[in-house]
C-alpha cells in the first residue's frame, strides 16, 4: 500500500482484513453471547420467519394476527432473557 | 522417506506444474475471445482452430464506427471517470473525518458504509428504478437515463470500498503532522490538501482506479436505469446477444474493448490493484 | 479538541449519498411491498394489499426454486473456491522464480467485467464453434451442450465462477499467510511438530479471521450473481440456471408487477441477511471454542 512515513512503533502495518467482531454481551438462554441489539435483531428475524411460515402452512386454519402476537411475545422473551 | 533435496525439487516441480496449469486455465478463455474477435464468420465455423494468423479488422471497425456504440463508449468513460473522481474526493473527506474526529458512533458509521457494498444489487433494482422514474420527478426531468443518476448509484458500491482502503493509510499518518499545521493557522481543507492527500496518494490513486474499473464493468444498474442517453458499453455488449442475435465476431471484439482498460490498469499497477482487490490485505 | 461540526461536515456528503441511494430505496421497497401496484392492471395506482404479496410469494414455486438453486450454486462455488484458493495460496506464499508473473495472470479475471466474463465463457463453450464442446467430443466422445442439458449449464456456471473468483480467495489468503507472525512457527519447529500439526494447530487458527472474511465476501457475491449467468445461459435451458437475482430481474421488469417485485426483492434481502448472519455466528463461535 502507501509508502507513508510511519512511526517505528507500528511494527506491523500489514493489516489483514478481519471480521469486525466486537462482542460485549452476556449469556442468556441463547447459545451465544449477545448484547441488546443482537437480541433485537434475532427477535426481528424470528418475527419475519414466523410470519412467513404461518402464511405458508398455518394461515389456512388460524388467522395471521395470532402469529404477530406470538412473535412479539417471543421477541420480548428473547430481549429480556436471551 | 525421500531425502531433503529431492523433496524440495519435487515440491518445486509440483508448484510449477500447478501454476502453469492454472495460467493456461485462466488465459485460454480470454485468448479464445481474442481469436474469435479476429475471425470472420466463415473462418469461425471452420472448426475451433486455436491458432490464428489472420486478423479480420471489420469486427472491430463496424461496431466502433456505429455512432450508437461510440456513444456507449463515451458514456462509459464519462460515468467511470466522474464516479472515480467523486468517490476519491468524498472518500478522502469521509475517511479523514472518521480517522481524526471523535464523532458519536463513528465505528457504527464505518461498519454501516461497508454493509452497503454487500447488498445484493438485484434487490435494489426495483426501488431505484421506481424512485428514478416515478418518485423523484421535476416536471419532465427525472434521474432515469441520466449520467448523474448512474454515477450516484455506483457511489454506493465504491465509496465504502474506498473508505475501507483509505482508513488504514490515513490512520497511519501521524496526527501530530496535521495538529502542527492547524496550530500554524491552517484550516482543515488546507491540511487535507497539503498533508493528507500527498501522503496517502498511492492509496487514493488505487481507490480511484478500482472505482473506475467497477463503474466501467457494472452492468445490471446500467441496463435497468438507462435507455438511450446514458447507456454504457457493458449494456451494449449484452445487446449483441439479446438484440442482434449471433454476430459472435463483433461481440467478441466489443468484449475485448470492454476488458482492455482493466487489463491495462492491471499491467501498469499490478501490485496496487491486487492490494485493492483484496480489501487492502495484500502488501509487499 | 477539534470541532466535531467540521467532522460531521466532512462526513455529510458521503452519508447523504449513501442514504439517498442506499437507505431510501430500502425503506421504499418495504413500503411498496405492502401494495398492489401493477401498471398494466386495471387499477393503475397503488392499492394497499397488506401481506397479500407475501402470501403469494411463499407459494411461488418458481421463486422458491430459484432460491434453492442459488443456495446450491453458492455451496458449490464457495466450497470449491476456498479449497482451491487455499491450496494455491500455500503454493504462492513461498518465493519462487516467476511468482509475480503467475500472480498477475491469476489476478486477471478479477478486473474483467462480469458481463465480459459471461461473453468469454459463452464463446468458449458455445455449441458449434466453441473449443470446449468440440474437443470434449473429439477426445472423449462426450456430448456437451450448455443450451441443451441443464446439468451442463449449471456445471459450466460453477466452473466460470471458479475461474472468475478463485483468484480473490487465493490473493486474500496469501496476504493472510504472509502477515502471520514468525515466532510460533519457529518455536513449533524447535519442538519437533510435524507439518500436519503445524497446519492444524498454528496456520489454521491464526488464519481464521482472514478465512472468515473471505468466505463471507464470497458468499455474499455468490448470492448476488447475475451478469455472468445472464450472458452465458440467460437462465436456461428452461429455468435451470435462473438464480434468484436473475429471477427478480426477469420477472419484475417485463411484467411490471411492482408491488410483488418489491416483496420478492425484500424477501431475498431477508434471506441473504439471515444466511450470512447465521454463517457469521457459526464460524466466529466455533473459532472461539477451538481457541479456548
Amino acid at each position: 500500500m502507501a509508502e507513508e512515513p510511519q512511526k517505528p512503533s507500528k511494527t506491523n502495518n500489514t493489516t489483514p482484513v478481519a471480521a469486525p467482531v466486537r462482542h460485549v454481551g452476556r449469556k442468556g438462554f441463547l447459545p451465544i453471547t449477545t448484547n441488546l441489539w443482537d437480541r433485537f435483531f434475532i427477535g426481528g428475524v424470528l418475527l419475519v420467519a414466523i410470519h412467513l411460515l404461518w402464511l405458508r402452512f398455518i394461515e389456512f386454519y388460524l388467522p395471521l394476527p395470532i402469529a404477530t402476537v406470538i412473535s412479539l411475545i417471543l421477541m420480548y422473551v428473547i430481549m429480556r432473557w436471551g | 522417506m525421500a531425502s531433503r533435496p529431492l523433496r524440495k525439487t519435487l515440491g518445486g516441480v509440483v508448484t510449477y506444474l500447478v501454476w502453469i496449469f492454472m495460467s493456461v486455465f485462466t488465459l485460454l478463455p480470454i485468448y479464445w475471445m481474442f481469436v474469435v474477435s479476429a475471425r470472420s464468420r466463415v473462418e469461425l465455423f471452420g472448426g475451433p482452430n486455436l491458432i490464428q494468423t489472420t486478423f479480420f479488422a471489420e469486427n472491430y471497425l463496424k461496431p466502433l464506427s456505429n455512432p450508437a456504440y461510440r456513444g456507449y463508449l463515451v458514456n462509459s468513460l464519462i460515468i467511470a471517470t466522474s464516479n472515480a473522481v467523486l468517490v476519491m474526493i468524498l472518500a478522502i473527506m469521509a475517511t479523514y473525518a472518521l480517522s481524526r474526529y471523535r464523532l458519536k458512533g463513528d465505528a457504527n458509521i464505518f461498519f454501516w458504509t461497508i454493509t452497503n457494498r454487500m447488498a445484493p444489487p438485484a434487490v435494489f433494482l426495483l426501488p431505484l428504478f421506481l424512485l428514478y422514474t416515478r418518485v423523484i420527478k421535476i416536471g419532465e426531468w427525472s434521474l432515469f437515463d441520466t449520467h448523474i443518476g448512474i454515477i450516484l448509484i455506483y457511489c454506493v458500491f465504491n465509496l465504502p470500498f474506498a473508505i475501507w482502503l483509505l482508513k488504514g493509510t490515513i490512520d497511519g499518518i501521524p496526527a501530530e503532522l496535521d495538529e502542527a499545521a492547524l496550530v500554524d493557522g491552517a484550516n482543515t481543507l488546507t491540511v487535507i490538501v497539503r498533508i493528507i492527500v500527498p501522503l496517502a496518494a498511492p492509496t487514493i490513486a488505487i481507490s480511484g482506479i478500482l472505482s473506475w474499473i467497477f463503474a466501467w464493468n457494472e452492468y445490471l444498474f446500467a441496463a435497468t436505469l438507462t435507455s438511450v442517453n446514458a447507456r454504457t458499453i457493458t449494456t451494449g455488449l449484452a445487446e449483441f446477444v439479446t438484440v442482434t442475435g449471433t454476430n459472435w465476431g463483433e461481440m467478441a471484439a466489443m468484449a475485448v474493448v470492454a476488458i482492455l482498460p482493466g487489463l491495462l490498469f492491471l499491467s501498469l499497477v499490478q501490485r496496487y490493484i491486487v492490494t485493492g482487490l483484496t480489501f487492502g490485505a495484500v502488501k509487499e | 479538541m477539534r470541532a466535531t461540526r467540521v467532522g460531521w461536515g466532512l462526513l455529510a456528503p458521503t452519508l447523504i449519498i449513501l442514504g439517498f441511494v442506499g437507505v431510501v430505496p430500502f425503506l421504499y421497497v418495504v413500503y411498496v411491498g405492502f401494495f398492489d401496484w401493477d401498471i398494466f392492471a386495471a387499477k393503475v395506482g397503488m392499492v394497499f394489499a397488506g401481506v397479500n404479496n407475501y402470501r403469494r410469494l411463499v407459494f411461488d414455486s418458481e421463486y422458491l426454486a430459484a432460491l434453492g438453486r442459488t443456495l446450491q450454486f453458492m455451496i458449490w462455488v464457495v466450497a470449491s473456491e476456498l479449497l482451491l484458493g487455499f491450496g494455491l495460496a500455500q503454493l504462492l506464499a513461498k518465493n519462487f522464480w516467476g511468482r509475480s508473473v503467475f500472480r498477475t495472470i491469476h489476478a486477471l479475471p478479477l478486473v474483467v467485467a462480469p458481463i465480459a466474463v459471461g461473453a468469454t465463457w459463452r464463446l468458449f463453450t458455445i455449441p458449434g464453434f466453441g473449443p470446449l464442446p468440440y474437443y470434449l467430443d473429439k477426445w472423449f466422445g462426450i456430448e456437451y451442450s450448455i443450451s441443451r442439458y441443464a446439468s451442463h449449464a449449471f456445471t459450466t456456471i460453477v466452473l466460470m465462477d471458479i475461474w472468475h473468483w478463485t483468484p480473490f480467495v487465493t490473493l486474500t489468503l496469501v496476504a493472510g499467510l504472509t502477515a502471520l507472525p514468525r515466532e510460533p512457527f519457529e518455536q513449533a519447529l524447535v519442538d519437533g511438530a510435524n507439518r500436519w500439526q503445524v497446519f492444524r494447530y498454528l496456520t489454521l487458527p491464526l488464519l481464521t479471521p482472514v478465512l472468515v472474511t473471505t468466505t463471507f465476501i464470497r458468499i455474499m457475491d455468490a448470492l448476488r450473481v447475475v451478469d455472468e449467468v445472464w450472458m452465458l445461459t440467460g437462465g436456461g435451458p428452461g429455468t435451470s440456471t435462473r438464480f434468484v437475482g436473475l429471477h427478480i430481474w426477469l420477472v419484475v421488469f417485463p411484467k411490471t408487477a411492482y408491488g410483488y417485485g418489491a416483496a420478492m426483492s425484500l424477501l431475498t434481502l431477508y434471506f441473504t441477511i439471515v444466511l450470512s448472519w447465521l454463517l457469521f455466528i457459526a464460524i466466529t463461535q466455533s473459532g472461539k471454542q477451538t481457541a479456548s
